[in-house]
């Protein structure tokens, strides 16, 4: 691994710019295009991108993908070096945490769509729902290619077995609890379980119940680690009353499978799950049996009371800082944004342009009034500077507390030194 | 005045006289342009990579910007970052755990095996069979092994989350570990039993020596260099982990080993200096490691 560092950070310099620079003499370009994998997704990548080539005869786009496991680190290290693609899609949560900071994107061209101004492009999106692509003064670097909202799945064949009601889903974390116990007692053992497959899953969940009992990871102007706060605490004790102290489901046996998630849930095996619209869309494709038995409904939340609170996230098109061909990358990413209606029939990525929900095949997806309810209670994360250490450090304090018991208190404190650790170094 | 003109002093083992020059052969010039290409590479890939390694580590460097000089600031944090220091021990406990157990128990094997008996080489086979697959294919195989409802389980009529505790996880490793390890030190020792002479056996057996006694007082002396390469080769072997860890837990649960931590401090959150700073500590203790290994066994007269 020294070894593979060496050659790394020694060849850093001599690594040549991106790809898109061979344009011939006859006009021709090449763009590259790099996303993790969907299958959905894939699919209609590729029909999009043969429908640009035939109507733009001197444009190739090469098109790869790449394991949902490497995709993060690979494209980092490669933007980094200046090499990679032309176009990028990756989430928010990198793109603020990491590449907005290290200046590795190129800010939005609006020529590209069609208008004089960013604020045209940004004039036909719901506001506050492109914030996950605008750095900290506010310059846009990307539209939407997935907007999501977090809601609930119940496997109403399970609920039935129980004698709950489908129609009466679980309003409260505490509803959660209960109606897992009765599931638990008709002989569904896994009642509700986190997913637990890496470091950036591992922090949205940890944030999607840290909006709820008013805990942060990060102070508001984010130079403070702030996980020993009380919401923080709250926070986290809820996820381990959730996983462990409730007995309602073995967070042990959860399939930890990065590349395939929600499969105990597809497979019919877990009755409740936290999911997003892209998920059902993925049970649908591999286990349609199962997925007549799901219904979705809205996030329980800690106080029914309350004002709903939800989590947001997105995943955005955008063009590397180095690529050579912006303006026709610009161009077409605005092709691949346009086909809004597709991205929604095809593979339920939701473009959050004014009046989405209202479209004819919003109205085709059984459930689409949730998400778009969840959107309206939905927070970005909070991201900071060296975010995946810090997620990594999320990762840590949760397994402490959630699999090997150790107090929320302990994990927490120690946790909080780790945090304040990176981001100050 | 008298004046005495030395001989030329022959130095054991060497053909030629001090003071004179070797001819060179036209075709010791063939063998050096032949070597040259292979030693422009390694310089390239090995070496000069090797030094940079050593100047980016005083660097603050994060690939975007240019590399922002630190001084001795990076190994100052690794000093105090309870993180790096938890990677050392699960390297540490990684390394021990795994390749004493793989030592012992190669060296009794191949104590075993030496002995002429039908299918000898199918079962020699077996044991290297692990060896030659690579650590990916393996943990693959391994995370199936080690699944609630897996293999072990199944087996010892248990129930243990292998991969999902700090108590059973880096266990887990170390079991695999073993068994993929063992095979390669008992092909090392099966080479140096190989060229152990019969005739001190057969004296010691001549003397009344029993096996037990041959063992510890004729074949274990004599395995002695084997067993110091073999010693080196584990602590380095273990040290550069990394694999397995990556495939059956990514690190977590105390088996984040020193490479991991290297590869995520530099890969993940493009901290360049201050992995550089992690692979020279590491290229440090290594080498004081392997020095203490070779002083220990030349003090038993290895």
């Amino acid at each position: 691994m020294a070894f593979v560092l060496a050659v790394a950070v020694a060849g850093t310099g001599a690594l040549t710019a991106c790809g898109g620079d061979d344009e011939g003499g006859d006009g021709n370009v090449t763009l590259t295009f790099w996303t993790h994998t969907h299958p959905p997704m894939i699919d209609l990548n590729k029909k999009l991108i043969a429908e640009y080539e035939s109507k733009h005869p001197n444009v190739k786009i090469e098109y790869q993908q790449i394991p949902n496991t490497e995709f993060a680190t690979k494209m980092l290290t490669s933007l980094s070096t200046g090499a990679g693609p032309d176009i990028i899609n990756m989430d928010d949560n990198a793109l603020r945490g990491e590449y907005f900071p290290k200046r590795l994107l190129s800010p939005i061209d609006p020529a590209g769509f069609g208008k004089s101004s960013v604020e045209e492009v940004e004039a036909e999106y719901v506001p506050g729902t492109l914030d996950g692509a605008k750095d900290a003064e506010g310059k846009l670097y990307g539209v939407p290619s997935e907007f999501n909202g977090t809601a609930f799945a119940i496997n109403t064949k399970h609920f039935k077995d129980a004698g709950l009601d489908p129609a009466n889903p679980p309003k409260t974390w505490q509803d959660v609890v209960d109606y897992g116990k009765k599931l638990n007692a008709a002989g569904h053992k896994q009642a509700f379980n986190f997913l637990y497959l890496h470091s950036g899953w591992y922090n949205q969940w940890f944030q999607t119940l840290a909006n709820q009992t008013g805990g942060s990871i990060l102070s508001q102007d984010g130079k403070t680690a702030t996980l020993t706060s009380d919401g923080s605490k709250k926070a986290l004790q809820l996820w381990v009353e959730l996983a462990r102290t409730s007995g309602i489901a073995d967070p042990k046996t959860s399939s930890r499978d990065a590349t395939a998630p929600y499969q105990d849930l597809a497979s019919g095996v877990q009755s409740m799950a936290i999911v997003y619209p892209w998920s059902m869309d993925q049970i649908k494709g591999s286990n349609p049996d199962t997925y007549k038995d799901l219904a979705v409904v809205p996030l329980p939340q800690v106080d029914a009371a309350a004002q709903p609170v939800s989590r947001v996230y997105g995943y955005f098109w955008s063009v590397n800082a180095a690529s050579k061909r912006k303006s026709e990358a610009w161009q077409f990413i605005a092709y691949l944004a346009s086909a809004r209606d597709r991205w929604l029939t095809d593979v339920s990525f939701v473009q959050p342009v004014k009046g989405w929900e209202s479209s004819a095949p919003a109205k085709q997806i059984p459930f689409i009034d949730v998400i778009a309810q969840a959107y309206a209670n939905g927070r970005y994360d909070q991201v900071g500077p060296h975010w995946n250490e810090v997620q990594d450090t999320i990762h840590k304090a949760v397994d402490e507390a959630v699999f090997d018991g150790k107090p929320v208190d302990q994990v927490l404190t120690e946790a909080n030194e780790a945090v304040q650790r990176s981001i100050g170094s | 005045m008298t004046t005495t003109t030395a001989r030329p002093v022959r130095v054991p083992g060497s053909s030629r006289a001090p003071g004179r020059r070797r001819r060179v052969h036209g075709r010791d010039l063939v063998g050096a342009a032949l070597s040259l290409p292979a030693l422009l590479l390694f310089a390239f890939f090995a070496i000069y990579p090797g030094l940079r390694v050593f100047y980016l580590s005083l660097f603050d460097y994060s690939l975007t910007a240019p590399p922002e000089f630190v001084g001795l600031d990076n190994f100052r944090f690794l000093a105090e970052d309870p993180r790096f220091r938890q990677a050392v021990l699960n390297s540490l406990f990684y390394t021990v755990g795994t390749y004493l157990p793989a030592l012992a128990l190669a060296l009794a094997l191949a104590v075993v095996l030496r002995r002429r008996m039908r299918g000898l080489g199918w079962v020699r086979l077996l044991y290297f069979l692990p060896v030659a697959t690579s650590w990916v294919a393996i943990s693959v195989v391994w995370r199936l092994v080690l699944h609630p409802d897996g293999l072990l389980n199944e087996t010892l009529h248990i129930d243990v989350n292998w991969l999902t505790s700090s108590s059973t996880a880096r266990w887990a490793l170390v079991i695999m570990g073993i068994w993929k390890e063992t095979g390669f030190f008992l092909i090392l020792f099966l080479a140096g039993l190989a060229r152990m002479p019969e005739d001190v056996h057969e004296a010691a057996l001549v003397d009344g020596a029993n096996t037990w006694q041959r063992f510890w007082r004729v074949t274990f002396p004599l395995l002695k260099p084997i067993t110091a390469i073999c010693s080196v080769i584990a602590v380095i072997r273990g040290f550069q982990a990394f694999s397995p860890q990556v495939v059956l837990t990514g690190g977590a649960f105390d088996t984040e080993v020193v490479n991991l931590f290297v590869y995520k401090t530099a890969f993940e959150s493009a901290r360049m200096g201050r992995a550089s700073a992690v692979a020279v500590l590491m290229f440090l203790l290594l080498i004081a490691v392997t020095l203490v290994q070779l002083r220990v066994f030349r003090r038993n007269d290895v």
